[in-house]
């Protein structure tokens, strides 16, 4: 029974399974593809109730107020109740006191990320010596691009070419972001058959 | 009728159904995993870099890593945690794990630092943690440089940190030598924008390819060590460890895609010119 | 957030941590309203028996199951709720992420067209990095993996990093107009 289930094919059976119902879509919809997918909808709604439960409920609230006698660990659970207040029109508006709280707080993470830890060294890596062909492909590429994306004043005139040439780097950025792109996708797929094929099926190598 | 021939085979080659495409992709992916061209792999600068900085930790360093990816990059990025996890444990170096990705991130953490660090023979706690997941990364990222006993209370396995004797070792990011990231997402941007600017601690990153263009421009300002993009950074990081695994055994599969599908598109561009000029713009 | 971030002391440092703390746990009852939701949609269309109710009857059994097994048994290795993740919702999500490379591929072969130059540059650059970054590229022309490289370090990088600064001065004056109360949309406010 054991030697059974152990069996790559018998224990990786449910994998492969819901593998092959989501690739049924290729073909078309259907009844397979359907049923799992809200078998997927309803586990991942079920796994973020669960974690969510055991991270936040019960190791960053109740752990902390019963083993050190943090019981001003109430207050965030407390804003976080009134987000489910949404539900009762009557009180909807007291969803905007924990909201306030968070907007507040990431907006001030925000301001610090982006200026301290992207802007400035970003820009800073920018201010190259014109001394070669590949410092000035950035330096020239960074303004054509902020450029290009300037749209208080219309693309015309000296402007105009400037995010022309805007335009152009631009497509080659996306021209390499869709070699990426397509380098990504298909690995998830090598992913899937290196799965079928080795894991499960163990005809390949 | 001389006419109509290549007329209708333009034509059909414009309206090919797309199960015939799906049918050759599907072929193309899976003929190297049963006939292996074991193509060479070269090496880019970047994963030179990342790998050079890892090497170059001293031994015993205290290294975080971030599961920072969903299930549903598996294949690009669980390759990349693997081969994180062999270099640093080959090293001897204790791992904190955590994951910012609350679907599946912790419990992908959770299977690949017991399976890892069983191959090297290491024990929880002592040697390697899981600190499991908090939501907002912003929050979890800031906080831990105060205190990570602040943001986690306790690990994954509901164990209070200070009974662990690895965690009692690291109470903020002071005693962290390097941060190995493996993301799928934009919490790159903020391990670089939060952690790296504010506490100055070094880090690579290994991400999608999706995530890699924008990645190589912190690699440039020197925000990141080194980056592996995709699963060919991964394979190329694998070749450097002498680790064969998943990601080089799939690069046979990648390149005939590639190369695949730059004949769809040169077949598609042929077909379009050329009925472009049989009908002339009235 | 602000005053930590330019000031010392440990009292100052406390507070910004217990506010990240808070704000930690307040995201995550955030997250579980997504669950309440998904809950109630699913529940009115079975009670209303609309169109594929049956199925939102699955995704309801799912849901409890899964949540049941995460609240009483634990989420740790060696519990249902990590076997249920492991062998159903990973290699599901796993999947439908890889369908995208069926989807994309047909995309290029139907739209990917050299219709004008910034079509056809986007085009070029396309094929010179999909064959540069696969081993089979350096077989095709010896050269590739070193002009892929180089499309990626210096034109890529310059726009990508055009971009980062675009998109950073513009969330970081969305934050200071936040700061300033001068956007208050998040409030239901204009």
């Amino acid at each position: 029974m054991d030697s059974i289930w152990t069996q790559p094919f018998f224990y990786f059976f449910l994998p492969a399974f819901f593998t092959l119902a989501v690739y049924s879509l290729l073909f078309k919809d259907n009844p397979w593809f359907k049923f799992a997918e809200h078998v997927f909808a309803g586990l991942s709604a079920g796994y973020y109730a669960g974690l969510i439960f055991t991270s936040v409920i019960k190791q960053q609230m109740f752990v902390p107020m019963l083993s050190s006698g943090r019981w001003d660990m109430l207050i965030p659970g407390a804003l976080g109740c009134l987000l489910f207040v949404r539900f009762f029109p009557r009180i909807r508006w007291l969803t905007r006191i924990p909201l306030a709280f968070v907007i507040g707080t990431t907006a001030g993470i925000m301001f610090l990320q982006q200026l301290h830890g992207l802007i400035l060294p970003q820009l800073q890596s920018t201010l190259l010596p014109l001394n070669d062909l590949s410092n000035i492909i950035i330096v020239v590429g960074v303004l054509t691009t902020l450029v290009y994306f300037y749209f208080s004043k219309p693309h015309t005139g000296a402007l105009g070419g400037v995010a022309k040439a805007g335009m152009w780097f631009i497509m080659v950025a996306f021209g390499a972001h869709f070699g990426y792109t397509v380098m990504a996708r298909v690995s998830l797929l090598i992913g899937r058959m290196q799965f079928l094929f080795v894991d499960w099926l163990h005809w390949a190598q | 009728m001389a006419d109509e021939t290549p007329k209708s085979f333009l034509a059909r080659i414009q309206n090919i159904d797309r199960r015939v495409l799906y049918a050759l992709i599907f072929v193309s992916v899976i003929v190297p995993l049963f006939l292996p061209l074991k193509l060479p792999v070269p090496v880019t600068p970047e994963t030179q870099n990342f790998f050079d900085a890892v090497e170059a930790l001293p031994d015993s360093s205290i290294v975080m890593l971030p599961f920072d990816f969903w299930p549903s990059t598996l294949a690009e990025t669980e390759p990349m945690a693997v081969v994180g996890l062999r270099h640093l444990f080959r090293k001897n170096c204790y791992v904190v794990g955590l994951s910012n990705v609350g679907m599946g991130g912790p419990t992908i953490a959770d299977r690949l630092l017991d399976s890892i660090g069983g191959e090297f023979h290491k024990t929880y706690g002592v040697d390697y943690v899981n600190l499991g997941y908090k939501p907002d990364y912003r929050a979890v990222m800031l906080g831990m440089g105060t205190r990570i006993s602040d943001i986690f209370p306790t690990d994954y396995r509901d164990t209070p940190l200070e009974e662990l004797p690895l965690m009692r070792r690291v109470p903020n990011y002071d005693s962290v030598a390097f941060i190995f990231i493996v993301s799928d997402n934009v919490a790159v941007d903020y391990w670089v924008g939060l952690v790296n600017a504010r506490f100055g601690i070094p880090m690579g990153a290994g991400v999608t390819a999706v995530m890699a263009p924008k990645s190589l421009s912190f690699v440039q300002a020197n925000q990141l060590v080194g980056l592996l993009g995709g699963m060919k950074g991964c394979a190329e990081y694998e070749n450097l460890l002498e680790r064969p695994a998943r990601a080089i055994r799939g690069m046979d599969s990648q390149s005939m895609i590639h190369l695949l599908i730059v004949v769809f598109i040169i077949m598609g561009n042929v077909g379009y010119f050329a009925s472009k000029r049989r009908v002339p713009r009235s | 957030m602000i005053i930590a971030f330019f000031g010392t002391g440990d009292t100052l440092a406390d507070f910004s941590n217990e506010a990240l703390r808070y704000m930690s746990i307040v995201a995550g009852f955030a997250l579980l309203l997504g669950v309440i939701s998904i809950t109630q949609v699913s529940a009115g269309v079975v009670r209303k028996r609309e169109k594929d109710w049956p199925y939102k009857i699955v995704l309801l059994l799912c849901l409890f199951t899964m949540a049941g097994f995460g609240i009483f048994q634990g989420i740790t290795s060696g519990t249902v709720f990590e076997w249920l993740f492991e062998n159903i919702q990973k290699p599901m999500m796993a999947t439908m992420f890889s369908v995208l490379a069926f989807f994309i591929a047909s995309a290029a072969y139907r739209a990917f067209r050299a219709r004008t130059v910034e079509a056809t540059i986007l085009l070029i650059t396309a094929i010179v990095v999909m064959l540069g970054r696969v081993p089979m590229g350096q077989y095709v022309y010896e050269d590739f993996p070193a002009v892929a490289n180089w499309i990626m370090m210096f034109p890529s990088v310059a726009v990508q990093r055009g971009i980062i600064i675009g998109a950073a001065l513009g969330a970081a004056s969305m934050s200071l107009r936040i700061i300033l109360g001068i956007e208050r949309t998040y409030m239901g406010r204009g």
